[in-house]
This record gives C-alpha cells, sequence and structure tokens, in this order.
C-alpha cells in the first residue's frame, strides 16, 4: 500500500480544487503532474492510488498525466551536466563523484485541461 | 459543445503546506514558544530520548510534548508519567504530519506559557522529510543498530535536519557503525548540521544535547 504516496496525492488535489474554485472551472478533464526522478514519489504508486486520491472530489472523473523531470547534475570538476540514474551518479565525462543536482526533485502540478 | 482548454498551475505540491507552515513559524515567535520536530525510524528511542530532554531542562523552562502516531496512546501515557504536559495525536494512517494537523495539536496542548514543545513525529525517515511542520527546528535520531548507511538511503532527511543525534551510542561495541563515515556521510549533504553522539539509556550526550536546545530555545524566544 503506496500511503507516502496517497496522502501526498490527497494534498495535491486538494490544491487543484481550490485552484479549480477561484478560477470557475467546473468541469476537468485531465491533471498533469510533473515528477522529477530525484524526487521521493514514484510515479507507478501515483497511479494506482490516484482512484482513491480523487474519489468524491471534483477530480472523480479526471485522467492524470505525468511528464517525468530528469534527475541531472552539474559536475563540479569538469562541468558537465549530466543525467544521474543513467549514469549511476558518476560525473559522465570524468567519473568524479563531485556534483551539484540542477533538477529531478520537483513534484509539481504542471496544468488541468478544463472548463 | 464545452471547450476544454488548459490551465497552467505550476505549483508545487508542497507550497500549500509550506506557506501554512511559515505562518505557523511566525505564531510560534509571537508567542515566545520553541518547536522542535523530532524525527527517526521506529525504534530508535525518540521517546526515551525525549523523557530524557524533559529531565535535563524541565527546571529552566516550561515543555510540551506532542506525540504524534498512527494510532495508539503508548508513547503518551509514558510521558505523562514525568508530569510533562502531552497530547497525543493520531494521523490516521498517514506517514507524517503537515502544519496543518500540528497547529491543531498544538492548539490542542495549548501554547500559553510553553517554552519548549517537542514534536515527536511519525517514526519514518521519508515522509516527515518532505513536510514542513512549521517547526523553529528540525532533528532527528539515528541509532547505532540501523546502521551508518542511512544517510546513503535516506539523504533527503538528513539534508533538512538541523542537528542529527546518534543514539545507543552504549551498544556501539556490539555493531559495525562507523561514526567518522556517518559524520563524512552526512556532512556532504549537510553542512550546517550539528552531530551528537547520545545514549539515552546511561544519559551520555545528554549534556551536549540539552546545551544545544537551551541555546536554540533562548534564542528563539529572546531571553
Amino acid at each position: 500500500m503506496p500511503m507516502h504516496e496517497l496522502g501526498i496525492l490527497m494534498g495535491a488535489i486538494e490544491t487543484v480544487e481550490k485552484f479549480a474554485k477561484k478560477n470557475g472551472v467546473t468541469d476537468i478533464q485531465t491533471l498533469v503532474l510533473q515528477i522529477g526522478e530525484l524526487s521521493a514519489m514514484i510515479p507507478k504508486y501515483i497511479e494506482d492510488c490516484y482512484p482513491a486520491a480523487v474519489a468524491g472530489t471534483l477530480l472523480q472523473e479526471t485522467e492524470l498525466k505525468i511528464e517525468i523531470l530528469p534527475g541531472n547534475a552539474i559536475c563540479q570538476s569538469c562541468g558537465k551536466v549530466f543525467n544521474l540514474i543513467a549514469n549511476h551518479d558518476a560525473c559522465l565525462s570524468c567519473g568524479s563523484g563531485d556534483w551539484e543536482i540542477l533538477c529531478g526533485k520537483e513534484f509539481m502540478i504542471k496544468e488541468i485541461v478544463a472548463c | 459543445m464545452n471547450v476544454y482548454k488548459v490551465l497552467e498551475i505550476k505549483q508545487s505540491v508542497f507550497d500549500d503546506n509550506d506557506r501554512q507552515a511559515e505562518l505557523l513559524r511566525n505564531e510560534l515567535k509571537k508567542e515566545q514558544t520553541f518547536l522542535l520536530n523530532l524525527m527517526s525510524s521506529p525504534g530508535s528511542g525518540k521517546t526515551t530520548t525525549v523523557l530524557r530532554t524533559i529531565e535535563a531542562l524541565k527546571d529552566e523552562m516550561i515543555i510540551g510534548i506532542l506525540e504524534a502516531d498512527i494510532d495508539s496512546d503508548v508513547d503518551a501515557r509514558t510521558v505523562s508519567g514525568t508530569g510533562t504536559k502531552v497530547i497525543q495525536l493520531h494521523t490516521g494512517g498517514m506517514c507524517h504530519l503537515d502544519a496543518e494537523m500540528t497547529r491543531q495539536g498544538l492548539l490542542g496542548l495549548g501554547t500559553a506559557g510553553i517554552d519548549l514543545a517537542i514534536l515527536e513525529n511519525v517514526g519514518n525517515l521519508v515522509c516527515p522529510a518532505e513536510f514542513d511542520t512549521g517547526a523553529v527546528k528540525n532533528a532527528m535520531i539515528l541509532s547505532v543498530p540501523e546502521g551508518d548507511d542511512k544517510p546513503l538511503k535516506y539523504p533527503l532527511m538528513f539534508s533538512i535536519v538541523d542537528v542529527l543525534l546518534i543514539n545507543k551510542i552504549d551498544v556501539g561495541a556490539y555493531f559495525d557503525f562507523d561514526f567518522e563515515a556517518v559524520k563524512e556521510r552526512v556532512t556532504k549533504l549537510n553542512p550546517g548540521i550539528t552531530v551528537i553522539p547520545i545514549s539515552a539509556k546511561t544519559g551520555a550526550g545528554i549534556g551536549e544535547w540539552a546545551d544545544w536546545l537551551r541555546t536554540e530555545v533562548r534564542n528563539w524566544n529572546g531571553n
């Protein structure tokens, strides 16, 4: 049971409902989330618990779309930007383990398709 | 026929909670109440550490405890034996506390006159790290039997805390726990972190921990 994802997703659904009310939106078709490769969210689990999270809300009948954002870092030794997951946490160019994360920790509500 | 269009929201899922947490911190500043968020895995010795902390500081400040668990009130009963004001919060299955739940807990406890409130968060190294509770400082406990590789496995938790207590040092001889490796790993994630080895059982290191906390409480409460 992906309890972690469910609780966080329910918070996100509440945020979307607030946004919808504020903007006079009554019919939502699709919710688009962005999840970074380095975030603590697992897209598969988010998908699994989505029906439970939206039950009884404005988003009950909506479709969920997830966009994955890359987990990229910049090497502190040679300046190369590389993907941490694909390169197993070592710089693609010089192999250094000394890097700083540029992106990939996000968990964002990107947009809704609605009217 | 309705025309669907894309409405951009572009908001981090954690934004709402972050705002609530900031509001709560401002209120605590006015109330002169210092809130410590204490996190760890289950069984790392949070409650015993809380008891030791009460013992060390109860003569110089008024302390209140918020015990958060998925269920049961065993921790609250243990703490109430010390005569300290305590409230049990049930998260109802949720794996963490957010700022709004913390606010409810503080309301239930009553912060008037409380110098130091300690929130014993749900035992978990993943979710509580994502949610700002509104605490002034965040602390975590890593106990020796859990192993020195935990900073590698749960980097977010170790990167957001102000202080790391390494508990159960009294059983250090029975485990292959490398203190230097832990310090190096957490400092890489979090250069500003304070690391204090303690044994909540024997009381070792509690003095240093109490000193750290006392200084922070005084700085916040302005006395």
